[in-house]
Protein backbone atom coordinates (compact mmCIF):
# COMPACT_ATOMS: atom_id res chain seq x y z
CA UNK A 1 0.00 0.00 0.00
CA UNK A 2 1.63 3.60 -0.70
CA UNK A 3 1.06 5.87 1.76
CA UNK A 4 1.32 8.90 -0.61
CA UNK A 5 -1.55 7.90 -2.80
CA UNK A 6 -3.69 7.28 0.07
CA UNK A 7 -2.65 11.15 1.72
CA UNK A 8 -3.41 12.97 -1.39
CA UNK A 9 -7.11 12.32 -0.85
CA UNK A 10 -7.29 14.87 1.43
CA UNK A 11 -8.31 18.07 1.74
CA UNK A 12 -7.38 20.59 4.84
CA UNK A 13 -10.24 21.17 6.82
CA UNK A 14 -11.73 17.65 5.84
CA UNK A 15 -12.65 15.78 9.27
CA UNK A 16 -9.80 13.51 10.12
CA UNK A 17 -10.74 12.51 13.59
CA UNK A 18 -14.41 12.49 15.32
CA UNK A 19 -14.48 11.71 18.88
CA UNK A 20 -17.91 11.50 20.32
CA UNK A 21 -19.36 11.79 23.69
CA UNK A 22 -15.89 9.38 24.43
CA UNK A 23 -15.60 8.08 28.08
CA UNK A 24 -13.12 5.35 29.12
CA UNK A 25 -13.14 3.46 32.06
CA UNK A 26 -10.59 0.61 33.70
CA UNK A 27 -11.58 -1.18 36.18
CA UNK A 28 -8.83 -1.72 38.82
CA UNK A 29 -8.11 -3.66 42.02
CA UNK A 30 -5.96 -1.60 44.39
CA UNK A 31 -3.17 -4.47 44.06
CA UNK A 32 -1.22 -3.74 40.93
CA UNK A 33 -1.30 -7.07 39.49
CA UNK A 34 -3.85 -9.51 40.17
CA UNK A 35 -3.15 -12.82 41.66
CA UNK A 36 -4.68 -16.34 42.60
CA UNK A 37 -4.55 -15.61 45.50
CA UNK A 38 -7.20 -12.02 45.68
CA UNK A 39 -9.00 -13.64 43.08
CA UNK A 40 -10.00 -16.48 45.86
CA UNK A 41 -10.29 -14.01 48.75
CA UNK A 42 -11.82 -11.02 46.62
CA UNK A 43 -15.62 -11.16 47.25
CA UNK A 44 -16.41 -8.14 49.23
CA UNK A 45 -13.20 -6.13 48.06
CA UNK A 46 -13.97 -3.20 46.30
CA UNK A 47 -12.53 -2.61 43.15
CA UNK A 48 -11.63 0.84 41.69
CA UNK A 49 -13.09 2.77 38.55
CA UNK A 50 -10.75 4.98 37.34
CA UNK A 51 -12.75 7.21 34.62
CA UNK A 52 -9.60 7.59 32.32
CA UNK A 53 -11.37 10.05 30.10
CA UNK A 54 -14.94 11.76 30.41
CA UNK A 55 -17.63 12.62 27.84
CA UNK A 56 -14.91 13.86 25.31
CA UNK A 57 -16.38 15.66 22.50
CA UNK A 58 -13.31 16.34 19.84
CA UNK A 59 -13.24 16.65 16.31
CA UNK A 60 -9.31 17.34 14.46
CA UNK A 61 -9.41 18.16 11.04
CA UNK A 62 -7.29 18.10 8.41
CA UNK A 63 -4.62 20.51 7.71
CA UNK A 64 -4.33 20.66 11.96
CA UNK A 65 -1.35 20.37 14.74
CA UNK A 66 -3.19 19.84 17.50
CA UNK A 67 -1.29 19.80 20.89
CA UNK A 68 -2.69 17.91 23.61
CA UNK A 69 -1.72 19.45 27.19
CA UNK A 70 -2.27 18.45 30.48
CA UNK A 71 -1.27 17.37 33.84
CA UNK A 72 0.37 13.55 34.31
CA UNK A 73 -2.93 11.33 34.74
CA UNK A 74 -5.02 13.68 32.51
CA UNK A 75 -5.57 11.19 30.46
CA UNK A 76 -3.38 12.31 27.08
CA UNK A 77 -1.99 8.69 26.77
CA UNK A 78 -5.13 6.97 26.35
CA UNK A 79 -6.81 9.32 24.16
CA UNK A 80 -4.03 8.54 21.53
CA UNK A 81 -4.49 4.95 22.35
CA UNK A 82 -8.30 5.00 21.63
CA UNK A 83 -7.32 7.29 18.28
CA UNK A 84 -4.82 4.62 17.40
CA UNK A 85 -7.40 1.98 17.85
CA UNK A 86 -5.74 0.03 20.24
CA UNK A 87 -7.86 0.24 23.67
CA UNK A 88 -11.76 0.00 22.75
CA UNK A 89 -13.80 3.09 24.43
CA UNK A 90 -16.01 1.97 27.36
CA UNK A 91 -18.91 3.94 25.59
CA UNK A 92 -19.29 7.03 22.34
CA UNK A 93 -17.47 6.12 19.34
CA UNK A 94 -14.31 7.63 17.97
CA UNK A 95 -14.22 7.94 13.74
CA UNK A 96 -11.11 8.53 12.09
CA UNK A 97 -10.93 9.07 8.46
CA UNK A 98 -7.18 8.46 7.04
CA UNK A 99 -4.42 5.72 8.07
CA UNK A 100 -3.68 6.73 11.97
CA UNK A 101 0.05 5.99 13.12
CA UNK A 102 -0.71 2.75 14.45
CA UNK A 103 2.80 2.58 15.47
CA UNK A 104 3.11 4.86 18.35
CA UNK A 105 6.80 5.56 19.23
CA UNK A 106 7.08 3.94 22.23
CA UNK A 107 6.46 0.85 20.12
CA UNK A 108 9.40 0.89 19.15
CA UNK A 109 11.91 -1.50 21.45
CA UNK A 110 9.28 -3.54 23.17
CA UNK A 111 11.82 -6.51 22.88
CA UNK A 112 14.91 -5.24 24.88
CA UNK A 113 17.02 -8.16 23.78
CA UNK A 114 16.72 -7.48 19.85
CA UNK A 115 18.59 -4.91 18.08
CA UNK A 116 17.26 -1.90 17.22
CA UNK A 117 16.85 -3.14 13.27
CA UNK A 118 15.31 -6.00 14.81
CA UNK A 119 12.81 -3.74 16.67
CA UNK A 120 11.99 -1.61 14.36
CA UNK A 121 11.22 -3.90 11.51
CA UNK A 122 8.81 -6.06 14.51
CA UNK A 123 7.08 -3.01 15.34
CA UNK A 124 5.94 -2.10 11.34
CA UNK A 125 5.36 -5.43 10.96
CA UNK A 126 2.72 -5.63 13.54
CA UNK A 127 1.33 -2.27 12.31
CA UNK A 128 0.45 -4.22 8.73
CA UNK A 129 2.67 -2.40 7.05
CA UNK A 130 4.81 -4.96 4.48
CA UNK A 131 8.28 -5.76 4.82
CA UNK A 132 8.92 -3.98 1.02
CA UNK A 133 7.48 -0.91 2.92
CA UNK A 134 9.70 -1.21 5.94
CA UNK A 135 12.61 -1.83 4.15
CA UNK A 136 12.17 1.23 1.63
CA UNK A 137 11.72 3.18 4.66
CA UNK A 138 14.63 1.81 6.76
CA UNK A 139 17.15 3.73 5.70
CA UNK A 140 15.65 6.99 5.82
CA UNK A 141 14.96 5.76 9.59
CA UNK A 142 18.06 4.70 10.27
CA UNK A 143 19.92 8.22 9.07
CA UNK A 144 17.26 9.97 10.84
CA UNK A 145 18.05 9.00 14.07
CA UNK A 146 22.14 8.97 13.72
CA UNK A 147 22.82 6.33 15.86
CA UNK A 148 25.46 4.74 13.54
CA UNK A 149 26.05 0.59 14.31
CA UNK A 150 24.10 0.59 17.50
CA UNK A 151 21.52 -0.02 15.18
CA UNK A 152 22.20 -3.63 15.03
CA UNK A 153 22.90 -4.30 18.77
CA UNK A 154 20.44 -5.42 21.23
CA UNK A 155 18.20 -2.32 22.31
CA UNK A 156 18.92 -3.22 26.04
CA UNK A 157 22.62 -1.61 25.38
CA UNK A 158 21.02 1.61 24.56
CA UNK A 159 20.67 5.12 26.13
CA UNK A 160 17.84 6.71 26.54
CA UNK A 161 18.50 8.97 24.21
CA UNK A 162 19.19 6.61 21.57
CA UNK A 163 15.77 4.89 22.28
CA UNK A 164 13.94 8.06 22.16
CA UNK A 165 16.03 9.28 18.59
CA UNK A 166 15.04 5.63 17.03
CA UNK A 167 11.67 5.90 18.35
CA UNK A 168 11.15 9.14 17.29
CA UNK A 169 12.52 8.43 13.77
CA UNK A 170 10.11 5.63 12.99
CA UNK A 171 6.92 7.81 14.11
CA UNK A 172 8.10 10.77 11.78
CA UNK A 173 9.67 8.40 8.36
CA UNK A 174 6.59 6.48 8.18
CA UNK A 175 4.23 9.34 7.39
CA UNK A 176 0.34 8.87 7.98
CA UNK A 177 -2.37 10.81 7.50
CA UNK A 178 -2.79 10.66 10.84
CA UNK A 179 0.56 11.63 12.98
CA UNK A 180 0.29 10.99 16.93
CA UNK A 181 3.91 11.63 18.39
CA UNK A 182 3.51 11.37 22.54
CA UNK A 183 6.11 12.81 24.34
CA UNK A 184 8.54 11.10 21.70
CA UNK A 185 10.59 14.62 22.65
CA UNK A 186 11.05 14.00 25.92
CA UNK A 187 15.18 13.30 25.81
CA UNK A 188 17.79 13.69 23.52
CA UNK A 189 20.40 16.45 22.85
CA UNK A 190 19.31 19.94 22.03
CA UNK A 191 20.28 19.51 18.80
CA UNK A 192 18.56 16.49 17.87
CA UNK A 193 15.36 18.06 19.65
CA UNK A 194 15.67 20.89 16.88
CA UNK A 195 15.49 18.58 14.19
CA UNK A 196 12.66 16.57 15.28
CA UNK A 197 10.94 20.03 15.39
CA UNK A 198 12.18 20.99 12.14
CA UNK A 199 10.72 17.91 10.96
CA UNK A 200 7.34 18.13 12.08
CA UNK A 201 7.02 21.91 10.75
CA UNK A 202 7.90 20.14 7.21
CA UNK A 203 5.09 17.45 7.72
CA UNK A 204 2.82 20.23 8.67
CA UNK A 205 0.58 20.33 5.41
CA UNK A 206 -3.31 20.13 4.34
CA UNK A 207 -3.55 16.87 4.25
CA UNK A 208 -2.26 15.30 7.24
CA UNK A 209 -3.33 15.87 10.96
CA UNK A 210 -0.89 15.69 13.72
CA UNK A 211 -1.53 15.53 17.20
CA UNK A 212 0.80 16.08 19.58
CA UNK A 213 1.23 15.47 23.35
CA UNK A 214 3.80 17.08 25.21
CA UNK A 215 4.78 19.06 28.07
CA UNK A 216 7.31 21.49 26.59
CA UNK A 217 4.37 24.35 26.17
CA UNK A 218 6.97 26.24 24.65
CA UNK A 219 6.96 23.69 21.64
CA UNK A 220 3.11 23.49 21.72
CA UNK A 221 2.83 27.57 21.30
CA UNK A 222 5.38 27.11 18.45
CA UNK A 223 4.04 24.77 16.04
CA UNK A 224 0.75 24.08 16.65
CA UNK A 225 -2.48 25.82 15.60
CA UNK A 226 -4.83 24.41 18.39
CA UNK A 227 -4.45 23.07 21.61
CA UNK A 228 -6.25 20.80 23.77
CA UNK A 229 -6.07 21.02 27.87
CA UNK A 230 -7.22 17.74 29.58
CA UNK A 231 -7.51 17.87 32.75
CA UNK A 232 -8.96 14.38 34.81
CA UNK A 233 -10.04 12.84 31.71
CA UNK A 234 -12.36 16.03 30.57
CA UNK A 235 -11.66 19.14 28.46
CA UNK A 236 -10.95 21.77 30.52
CA UNK A 237 -10.29 23.93 27.42
CA UNK A 238 -9.88 23.57 23.56
CA UNK A 239 -8.56 26.54 21.09
CA UNK A 240 -5.95 29.22 20.69
CA UNK A 241 -2.58 28.10 21.71
CA UNK A 242 -1.51 31.23 23.55
CA UNK A 243 -4.67 31.28 25.36
CA UNK A 244 -4.84 27.75 26.17
CA UNK A 245 -1.36 27.34 27.14
CA UNK A 246 -1.98 30.99 29.59
CA UNK A 247 -4.71 29.43 31.53
CA UNK A 248 -3.03 26.53 32.01
CA UNK A 249 -0.23 27.81 33.50
CA UNK A 250 -2.20 30.08 35.29
CA UNK A 251 -4.03 26.69 36.61
CA UNK A 252 -0.33 25.94 37.44
CA UNK A 253 0.63 28.68 38.88
CA UNK A 254 3.83 28.57 37.78
CA UNK A 255 2.76 31.54 34.70
CA UNK A 256 6.48 32.59 35.61
CA UNK A 257 8.90 29.76 35.95
CA UNK A 258 11.12 29.24 33.30
CA UNK A 259 10.53 25.38 33.92
CA UNK A 260 7.43 25.14 32.10
CA UNK A 261 8.81 26.25 28.48
CA UNK A 262 11.47 23.82 28.68
CA UNK A 263 11.57 21.08 26.40
CA UNK A 264 11.43 18.51 29.05
CA UNK B 1 -15.78 -10.87 20.13
CA UNK B 2 -14.45 -9.80 16.84
CA UNK B 3 -15.79 -11.28 13.78
CA UNK B 4 -14.15 -14.10 12.69
CA UNK B 5 -13.59 -13.38 8.64
CA UNK B 6 -11.46 -10.04 8.74
CA UNK B 7 -10.41 -11.19 12.15
CA UNK B 8 -8.15 -13.69 10.99
CA UNK B 9 -7.47 -11.64 7.63
CA UNK B 10 -6.01 -9.27 9.69
CA UNK B 11 -3.64 -12.23 11.35
CA UNK B 12 -3.02 -13.64 8.04
CA UNK B 13 -1.71 -10.02 6.96
CA UNK B 14 0.70 -10.53 9.98
CA UNK B 15 2.23 -13.62 8.74
CA UNK B 16 5.32 -11.58 8.33
CA UNK B 17 5.57 -10.50 11.80
CA UNK B 18 5.07 -13.76 13.23
CA UNK B 19 7.94 -15.38 10.88
CA UNK B 20 10.31 -12.42 11.56
CA UNK B 21 9.86 -12.42 15.50
CA UNK B 22 10.65 -15.96 15.90
CA UNK B 23 13.46 -15.85 13.83
CA UNK B 24 14.78 -12.96 15.89
CA UNK B 25 13.88 -14.20 19.15
CA UNK B 26 15.34 -17.92 18.14
CA UNK B 27 18.80 -15.72 17.54
CA UNK B 28 18.15 -13.68 20.68
CA UNK B 29 17.96 -17.02 22.54
CA UNK B 30 21.47 -18.05 21.99
CA UNK B 31 23.47 -14.84 21.17
CA UNK B 32 26.75 -14.90 22.72
CA UNK B 33 27.05 -18.40 23.60
CA UNK B 34 30.14 -20.55 22.56
CA UNK B 35 27.86 -23.21 20.87
CA UNK B 36 25.64 -20.62 19.22
CA UNK B 37 22.89 -22.04 16.99
CA UNK B 38 23.96 -25.87 17.55
CA UNK B 39 22.28 -25.37 21.12
CA UNK B 40 19.06 -25.98 18.92
CA UNK B 41 20.06 -29.61 18.80
CA UNK B 42 22.22 -30.30 21.68
CA UNK B 43 19.53 -29.15 24.09
CA UNK B 44 16.98 -31.74 23.45
CA UNK B 45 20.36 -34.48 23.37
CA UNK B 46 21.35 -33.49 26.42
CA UNK B 47 17.70 -33.69 27.59
CA UNK B 48 17.33 -36.92 25.98
CA UNK B 49 20.49 -38.08 27.50
CA UNK B 50 19.47 -37.19 30.95
CA UNK B 51 16.07 -38.74 31.22
CA UNK B 52 17.45 -42.03 29.97
CA UNK B 53 19.93 -41.89 32.94
CA UNK B 54 16.79 -41.77 35.24
CA UNK B 55 15.10 -44.58 34.19
CA UNK B 56 18.05 -46.46 33.44
CA UNK B 57 19.04 -46.03 37.26
CA UNK B 58 15.63 -46.60 38.53
CA UNK B 59 14.08 -49.41 35.84
CA UNK B 60 17.59 -51.11 36.43
CA UNK B 61 17.94 -51.96 32.63
CA UNK B 62 17.38 -49.99 29.19
CA UNK B 63 17.19 -51.17 25.74
CA UNK B 64 17.23 -49.37 22.71
CA UNK B 65 13.86 -49.52 22.10
CA UNK B 66 13.12 -47.72 25.17
CA UNK B 67 15.49 -45.00 24.62
CA UNK B 68 13.66 -44.37 21.42
CA UNK B 69 10.12 -44.36 22.76
CA UNK B 70 11.82 -41.65 25.22
CA UNK B 71 13.50 -39.56 23.12
CA UNK B 72 10.20 -39.51 20.16
CA UNK B 73 8.11 -39.08 23.30
CA UNK B 74 9.77 -36.28 24.88
CA UNK B 75 10.76 -34.23 21.75
CA UNK B 76 6.96 -33.90 21.14
CA UNK B 77 5.97 -33.42 25.11
CA UNK B 78 8.34 -30.77 24.60
CA UNK B 79 6.99 -29.22 21.59
CA UNK B 80 3.47 -28.84 23.16
CA UNK B 81 4.68 -27.64 27.24
CA UNK B 82 7.71 -25.04 25.35
CA UNK B 83 4.34 -23.43 23.24
CA UNK B 84 2.11 -23.28 26.67
CA UNK B 85 5.35 -21.91 28.49
CA UNK B 86 6.25 -19.14 25.72
CA UNK B 87 2.37 -18.56 24.97
CA UNK B 88 1.33 -17.73 28.50
CA UNK B 89 4.19 -15.44 28.65
CA UNK B 90 3.50 -13.87 25.18
CA UNK B 91 0.55 -11.73 26.28
CA UNK B 92 1.79 -10.24 29.57
CA UNK B 93 5.43 -9.55 28.26
CA UNK B 94 4.27 -7.94 24.79
CA UNK B 95 3.48 -4.74 26.86
CA UNK B 96 5.15 -1.77 25.04
CA UNK B 97 3.76 -3.63 21.66
CA UNK B 98 0.55 -4.10 22.86
CA UNK B 99 -0.18 -1.01 24.27
CA UNK B 100 1.40 1.25 21.39
CA UNK B 101 0.29 -0.68 18.03
CA UNK B 102 -2.84 -1.65 17.01
CA UNK B 103 -3.02 -5.80 15.83
CA UNK B 104 -4.67 -9.04 16.26
CA UNK B 105 -3.07 -9.87 19.66
CA UNK B 106 -3.54 -13.52 18.74
CA UNK B 107 -0.22 -13.27 16.32
CA UNK B 108 1.75 -13.05 20.05
CA UNK B 109 0.94 -16.88 20.95
CA UNK B 110 0.56 -17.73 17.50
CA UNK B 111 4.55 -16.67 17.52
CA UNK B 112 5.28 -19.11 20.85
CA UNK B 113 3.90 -21.82 18.99
CA UNK B 114 5.65 -21.35 15.73
CA UNK B 115 9.69 -20.82 17.71
CA UNK B 116 8.25 -24.25 19.67
CA UNK B 117 8.54 -25.63 16.12
CA UNK B 118 11.50 -24.14 15.30
CA UNK B 119 13.13 -25.70 18.29
CA UNK B 120 11.19 -28.90 17.24
CA UNK B 121 12.80 -29.25 13.74
CA UNK B 122 16.27 -30.11 14.82
CA UNK B 123 15.54 -33.36 16.73
CA UNK B 124 13.85 -34.92 13.75
CA UNK B 125 17.33 -35.23 12.72
CA UNK B 126 18.23 -36.99 16.10
CA UNK B 127 15.40 -39.09 15.87
CA UNK B 128 15.39 -40.06 12.82
CA UNK B 129 19.70 -41.56 13.42
CA UNK B 130 18.08 -43.34 16.28
CA UNK B 131 15.79 -44.89 14.02
CA UNK B 132 18.03 -45.83 10.99
CA UNK B 133 19.92 -47.39 14.12
CA UNK B 134 17.34 -49.33 15.64
CA UNK B 135 17.16 -51.05 11.91
CA UNK B 136 13.08 -51.23 11.64
CA UNK B 137 11.95 -51.44 8.22
CA UNK B 138 10.75 -48.56 6.28
CA UNK B 139 7.11 -48.46 7.27
CA UNK B 140 4.48 -47.18 5.14
CA UNK B 141 3.43 -45.44 8.71
CA UNK B 142 5.79 -42.79 8.42
CA UNK B 143 3.99 -40.91 6.31
CA UNK B 144 0.95 -40.58 8.80
CA UNK B 145 3.95 -38.66 11.01
CA UNK B 146 3.22 -35.56 9.89
CA UNK B 147 -0.69 -35.69 10.44
CA UNK B 148 0.29 -36.58 13.97
CA UNK B 149 2.44 -33.52 13.70
CA UNK B 150 -0.03 -31.03 12.88
CA UNK B 151 -3.03 -32.23 14.96
CA UNK B 152 0.23 -31.62 17.90
CA UNK B 153 0.66 -28.45 16.45
CA UNK B 154 -3.00 -27.45 16.99
CA UNK B 155 -3.21 -28.71 20.54
CA UNK B 156 -0.06 -26.28 21.23
CA UNK B 157 -1.44 -23.29 19.53
CA UNK B 158 -5.05 -24.25 21.68
CA UNK B 159 -2.33 -24.48 25.00
CA UNK B 160 -0.80 -21.27 24.09
CA UNK B 161 -4.03 -19.05 23.78
CA UNK B 162 -5.28 -20.69 26.56
CA UNK B 163 -2.47 -19.94 28.97
CA UNK B 164 -1.81 -16.68 27.20
CA UNK B 165 -5.39 -15.93 28.70
CA UNK B 166 -4.94 -17.16 32.22
CA UNK B 167 -1.82 -15.25 32.87
CA UNK B 168 -3.52 -12.11 32.11
CA UNK B 169 -6.01 -12.29 34.34
CA UNK B 170 -3.87 -14.24 37.10
CA UNK B 171 -0.29 -13.42 37.17
CA UNK B 172 0.32 -16.60 39.71
CA UNK B 173 -0.07 -18.94 36.37
CA UNK B 174 3.30 -18.40 35.36
CA UNK B 175 4.90 -19.37 38.64
CA UNK B 176 2.63 -22.47 38.89
CA UNK B 177 4.03 -23.89 35.21
CA UNK B 178 6.90 -25.43 35.98
CA UNK B 179 5.26 -27.62 38.29
CA UNK B 180 2.46 -28.26 35.86
CA UNK B 181 4.58 -29.31 33.33
CA UNK B 182 6.49 -31.21 35.05
CA UNK B 183 3.75 -32.99 36.79
CA UNK B 184 2.17 -33.57 33.32
CA UNK B 185 5.38 -35.11 32.07
CA UNK B 186 5.16 -37.71 34.67
CA UNK B 187 1.13 -38.61 33.94
CA UNK B 188 2.27 -38.89 30.01
CA UNK B 189 3.86 -42.05 28.71
CA UNK B 190 7.05 -40.68 28.31
CA UNK B 191 9.34 -42.50 30.45
CA UNK B 192 7.23 -45.16 30.71
CA UNK B 193 4.53 -46.96 27.91
CA UNK B 194 1.38 -46.33 28.27
CA UNK B 195 0.77 -50.36 28.22
CA UNK B 196 2.70 -50.04 31.35
CA UNK B 197 -0.16 -48.20 33.47
CA UNK B 198 -1.71 -49.89 36.40
CA UNK B 199 -5.42 -50.49 35.78
CA UNK B 200 -6.25 -48.01 38.12
CA UNK B 201 -4.20 -45.41 35.96
CA UNK B 202 -5.68 -46.97 32.63
CA UNK B 203 -8.26 -43.91 32.76
CA UNK B 204 -5.29 -41.12 32.05
CA UNK B 205 -4.99 -42.85 28.00
CA UNK B 206 -8.36 -41.08 27.56
CA UNK B 207 -8.05 -38.13 30.50
CA UNK B 208 -4.74 -36.81 29.46
CA UNK B 209 -4.76 -34.83 26.39
CA UNK B 210 -1.10 -35.49 25.28
CA UNK B 211 -1.33 -39.53 25.92
CA UNK B 212 -2.94 -40.11 22.63
CA UNK B 213 -0.10 -38.06 20.70
CA UNK B 214 2.86 -39.70 22.46
CA UNK B 215 1.63 -42.76 21.94
CA UNK B 216 0.92 -42.56 18.10
CA UNK B 217 3.61 -40.75 17.27
CA UNK B 218 6.46 -43.30 19.27
CA UNK B 219 4.33 -45.60 18.03
CA UNK B 220 4.78 -44.81 14.18
CA UNK B 221 8.64 -44.04 15.20
CA UNK B 222 9.56 -47.17 17.34
CA UNK B 223 7.92 -49.80 16.35
CA UNK B 224 6.03 -48.68 13.05
CA UNK B 225 2.84 -49.52 14.02
CA UNK B 226 -0.29 -47.22 12.77
CA UNK B 227 -1.91 -45.19 15.20
CA UNK B 228 -5.58 -46.67 16.33
CA UNK B 229 -9.21 -45.55 15.55
CA UNK B 230 -9.41 -44.31 19.31
CA UNK B 231 -6.64 -42.75 19.06
CA UNK B 232 -6.98 -40.71 16.07
CA UNK B 233 -10.77 -39.89 17.28
CA UNK B 234 -8.97 -38.67 20.49
CA UNK B 235 -6.37 -36.08 19.26
CA UNK B 236 -8.94 -34.79 16.77
CA UNK B 237 -11.37 -34.02 19.57
CA UNK B 238 -8.88 -32.74 21.99
CA UNK B 239 -6.80 -30.42 20.07
CA UNK B 240 -9.71 -29.46 17.97
CA UNK B 241 -11.79 -28.88 20.73
CA UNK B 242 -9.33 -27.21 23.06
CA UNK B 243 -8.61 -24.73 19.76
CA UNK B 244 -12.23 -23.99 20.18
CA UNK B 245 -12.55 -23.34 23.60
CA UNK B 246 -9.62 -21.40 23.84
CA UNK B 247 -9.66 -19.54 20.77
CA UNK B 248 -13.23 -18.03 21.88
CA UNK B 249 -11.94 -17.44 24.81
CA UNK B 250 -8.72 -15.45 23.79
CA UNK B 251 -10.84 -13.47 21.18
CA UNK B 252 -13.83 -12.69 23.20
CA UNK B 253 -11.07 -10.88 26.16
CA UNK B 254 -8.22 -9.61 24.05
CA UNK B 255 -9.56 -6.20 23.63
CA UNK B 256 -9.19 -5.93 27.16
CA UNK B 257 -5.56 -7.10 27.71
CA UNK B 258 -4.39 -3.05 26.43
CA UNK B 259 -5.98 -2.24 29.44
CA UNK B 260 -4.39 -5.02 32.16
CA UNK B 261 -1.31 -5.02 31.48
Amino acid sequence: MNLRSVSDQHAAGERAVLIDNLSLTYITTVEKKPTFRQALTRTGRKTREVNALRHLEVEIPYGSVLGVIGANGAGKSSLMRVIAGIIPPTTGRVEVSGKVSTLLALGVGFNPRLTGRENVILGGLAAGMTRAEIESQFDDIAAFAEIGDAIDSPMKTYSSGMYSRLAFAVSVVVEPDILIIDEALSTGDARFKKKCLERIKALRGDNRAIIIVSHALATVKDICNEVLWLHQGQVKMQGEPDQVIAAYKESLQVAASPAADEDV
Amino acid sequence: MPRLGPYLAQVWRRRAFVAEYSRSELRAQNFGSIFGQLWLILNPLLLALVYFLLIMVIGGTADGRRFAHLTAGLFLFYLVTNSLTAGAKSITSGGKLILNSAFPRLVLPLAATVIAFFKFIPTLVVLAVIAILLAEPISFNLFLLPLVLALSLILSLALALLFATLNVYFRDTKNLLPYLTRAWLYLSPVLYESSALKPALAPLKYLNPLAPFIDSWSGVIVSGSTPTGSHWLLMLSWSIGLLVISGYLFLSREREFALRI
